[in-house]
């Protein structure tokens, strides 16, 4: 009987300390992304991209324009050409260890920035080479049969031209608008469109931030938000800006599912044109409220150099990654670069 | 002739073993050139957050692959908000591993916490925490906090029950057999409640992979087999042993009980310990007065036997202290997984001792186990302890 007890309270000290042989592996110490600490044996699970695993480049995302294939009609007007391939078959690194599959208008969401003046012909040559149907819709001002909703360009090789004048002023969402639309979007079929006015915008260090969310688990709740797809991404590789010098900032809310989503600024307050339609900003703030595919252009100058946070004001989106860091710097060697048009 | 014999031998041999043969093939082709054929579906993968503790400025998932195919584990959340964690040994789990997933994170005592954990496809699996409670830990206080739980719960209501040798032993026989009577739906109703704690365990912390039903029909079978077995060699060689019949009966009882207030103890523990409870004195009440009724049984074939005061005690030691054993294991080092088989080798071993108090009424003389004594002993034994879980 003594032995039968014994033996239990053998087993329960077993059970009970298997953790004190365990605790002479070695310890790590990491930061991790919200500046915490952690100490451990094992791996540090942590939406931090590296740029080695990165697939697709949200820092070149940021200033890559488009101007296409320039030509000029006989009576002067600028033709520019582009050619868009949209695919349903990628699967893409989202944040690290998670992968998605992503629709793409050549290869990356969000598409390829598209940019032409006031008045330009833009003819867009349209092949689709996904497995499903696949359209472009602009937002604009432009004939019904290019709206891209009942002209449905077929799968593996269909082929479309969109063809149009470029217009109204101001930055404008184009997307996929084949049923069911929600999916196609939500994927990443869509991009942004910019229209400058002819006479040129004061030059700016120029960026364009598509504002979207990844529902990676098909519960029509987003998993992710980000400013241009990667969570956290320019929180760990902050937005290198010069001190006194106009920054302007392209911003299309692409985000489903939830009915609204915002952009504040630290330290600083921005003037705001709604749909950059118009000359005169709205308002001078740090805070505007984005509904779907609402968009506008921000224009701030940053006199004291530092870190500066900007992110949805919606913490929950901030904390599921559409956070980022603009680094201001006196005196950056990178130039203020004069606007161009491509002209 | 000889031959004849070998041949016939090599001829059942061959019989015996083509079926397994021919099983090998049919496994090996599905494995092998066959795959493509049944290569239908898309496999889901699954994980389970299997325990959740509370630690200092720190929450502990214990994470395991329930899914048929291996994972990564990628990501961390707490109420849906992406937090940066460690895991440990590391991401990478094959089927049935698991991985201690690290969250820093300043938790509030009493509040509610649903923990997420996203994979490498990007699916999310949660699990909700309905009030927080700081993890234990295995200092001395604790440990010492447990053995007197366990003693109040285990020890002492089993030596009260004891008490009543005297009573058992002045009283007539059909008397006797309706106390041995009382004692099997007492430990009826145990058998029954463990196996139905067995399950909400399985069912609220592991995941349907595991067939939680049929392992606890399987543990509880296994368990009442091996006691059996083993109470019969005992009682067969209790002369040889130098002790009684009556004792030797008693003691397979005392273990069989023993077993049982070991996966009750568990409960104990681990409901304190994951703070799913507040552990009142009313709580502990209840349980006492529950278990005096084992008491009862161990009493019940002790008294045709003439058992020392030390037997006695040893006999609710091993019934009750086991109670103490099971708290600490259930307090400090949680698994449910490891409660589930507790349980069930509880519940086989209550079985067991069951069928070895019907054996010794028959042996008794109520060869039918028909007479009123026993049927209204069983039914009041039910009526007792259902009355008394009312209390727990």
């Amino acid at each position: 009987m003594v032995l039968i007890l014994i033996v239990m309270f053998g087993i329960s000290v077993g059970l009970v300390f298997p953790t004190l042989s365990e605790a002479q592996k070695e310890q790590k110490t990491f930061v991790t992304h919200s500046g915490g600490v952690i100490t451990t044996s094992g791996e540090v699970i942590d939406p931090v991209y590296s740029d080695s695993t990165m697939e697709f480049d949200p820092m070149e995302y940021l200033r890559d324009f488009n101007y296409g294939k320039i030509s000029k009609l006989p009576d002067g007007t600028t033709v520019r050409e582009f050619t868009i391939i949209a695919e349903d078959d990628k699967v893409m690194e989202v944040s690290p260890g998670v992968f998605y599959n992503v629709l793409t208008f050549n290869g990356t969401v969000p598409g390829p920035t598209i940019r032409a003046t006031e008045g330009d012909l833009v003819r867009i040559y349209f092949i689709n080479n996904g497995s499903k149907e696949h359209t472009m819709h602009f937002h604009g001002i432009h004939p019904a049969e290019m709206d891209g909703v009942f002209e449905i360009v077929g799968s593996g090789g269909g082929r479309f031209t969109y063809e149009f004048e470029a217009g109204p002023v101001g930055v404008h969402p184009y997307h996929c608008h084949v049923m069911p639309l929600e999916e196609h979007i939500v994927h990443g079929l869509y991009g942004v469109f910019i229209v400058d006015p002819k006479e040129k915008r004061p030059p700016a260090d120029e960026m364009v931030m598509v504002l979207n969310g990844l529902d990676t688990d098909f519960d029509t709740e987003n998993n992710f938000y980000a400013a241009n797809t990667i969570p956290f991404y320019y929180q760990h590789h902050p937005i290198q800006i010069n001190t006194n010098q106009l920054i302007r900032i392209y911003v299309v809310n692409m985000v489903e599912f939830d009915p609204i989503n915002n952009f504040h600024l630290h330290g600083n307050l921005y003037h705001y044109y709604p749909t950059g339609t118009d000359t005169v900003p709205s308002s001078y703030t740090d805070m505007i409220t984005l509904s779907q595919t609402e968009r506008g252009i921000m224009e701030f100058e940053y006199t004291y150099p530092g870190k500066y946070l900007f992110h949805a004001h919606k913490v929950e989106f901030s904390e599921k990654g559409w956070v980022g860091i603009f680094l201001a710097r006196d005196n950056l060697s990178q130039e203020s670069v004069e606007a161009d048009y491509g002209t | 002739m000889e031959l004849d014999k070998k041949s016939s031998k090599g001829k059942i041999l061959a019989s015996g073993l083509a079926p397994f043969f021919l099983l090998i093939i049919m496994i090996a082709y599905i494995f092998g050139p066959g795959s493509e054929l049944l290569d239908l579906g898309t496999p889901l993968p699954e994980i389970t957050l299997e325990k959740i503790e509370f630690m200092d400025s720190e929450i502990q998932v214990t994470v395991r692959n329930t899914g048929p195919i291996s994972v990564e584990v990628v990501m961390a959340d707490v109420n849906d908000r992406i937090q940066p964690a460690a895991i440990e040994p590391d991401r990478f789990l094959e089927r049935y591993e698991t991985a201690l997933v690290r969250i820093p994170f300043e938790w509030n005592e009493a509040e509610p916490y649903i923990i997420g954990l996203t994979i490498d496809d990007g699916t999310r699996f949660e699990r909700e925490i309905e009030a927080a409670a700081p993890a234990l830990k295995p200092d001395l206080e604790f440990v010492g906090f447990f053995a007197i739980i366990g003693t109040y719960v285990g020890i002492i209501p089993v030596l009260i029950g004891l008490l009543w040798l005297p009573f058992i032993k002045k009283i007539s026989k059909s008397k006797y057999h309706f106390f041995l009577a009382l004692t099997v739906g007492l430990l009826l109703f145990l058998g029954i409640d463990s196996i139905e704690e067995a399950i909400d365990v399985s069912d609220e912390n592991l995941s349907s992979s595991f067939n939680g039903t049929l392992l606890i029909a399987t543990t509880v079978i296994l368990s009442f087999l091996g006691l059996y077995y083993t109470s019969e060699k005992l009682t067969n060689k209790a002369d040889s042993l130098r002790i009684s019949k009556p004792i030797a009966i008693a003691l397979m009882i005392s273990i069989g009980i023993g077993l049982h207030n070991f996966g009750e103890g568990l409960a104990i523990g681990a409901a304190v310990g994951l703070g799913s409870i507040a552990f009142s004195t009313f709580l502990i009440v209840g349980f006492a007065l529950h278990n005096t009724t084992e008491g009862l049984a161990i009493a019940a074939p002790l008294s045709r036997g003439k058992p020392t005061i030390g037997k006695l005690l040893g006999l609710g030691l091993i019934a009750g202290a086991p109670a103490i054993f099971g708290a600490w294991v259930g307090g400090f080092a949680f698994s449910p997984f490891s409660s589930v088989i507790f349980l069930s080798i509880g519940a086989g071993a209550i079985f067991q001792v069951i069928v070895i108090i019907l054996k010794w009424i028959r042996e008794e003389g109520d060869s039918n186990l028909s007479s009123a004594a026993v049927a209204s002993g069983i039914a009041i034994g039910l009526l007792i302890m259902y009355l008394t879980s009312i209390i727990i």
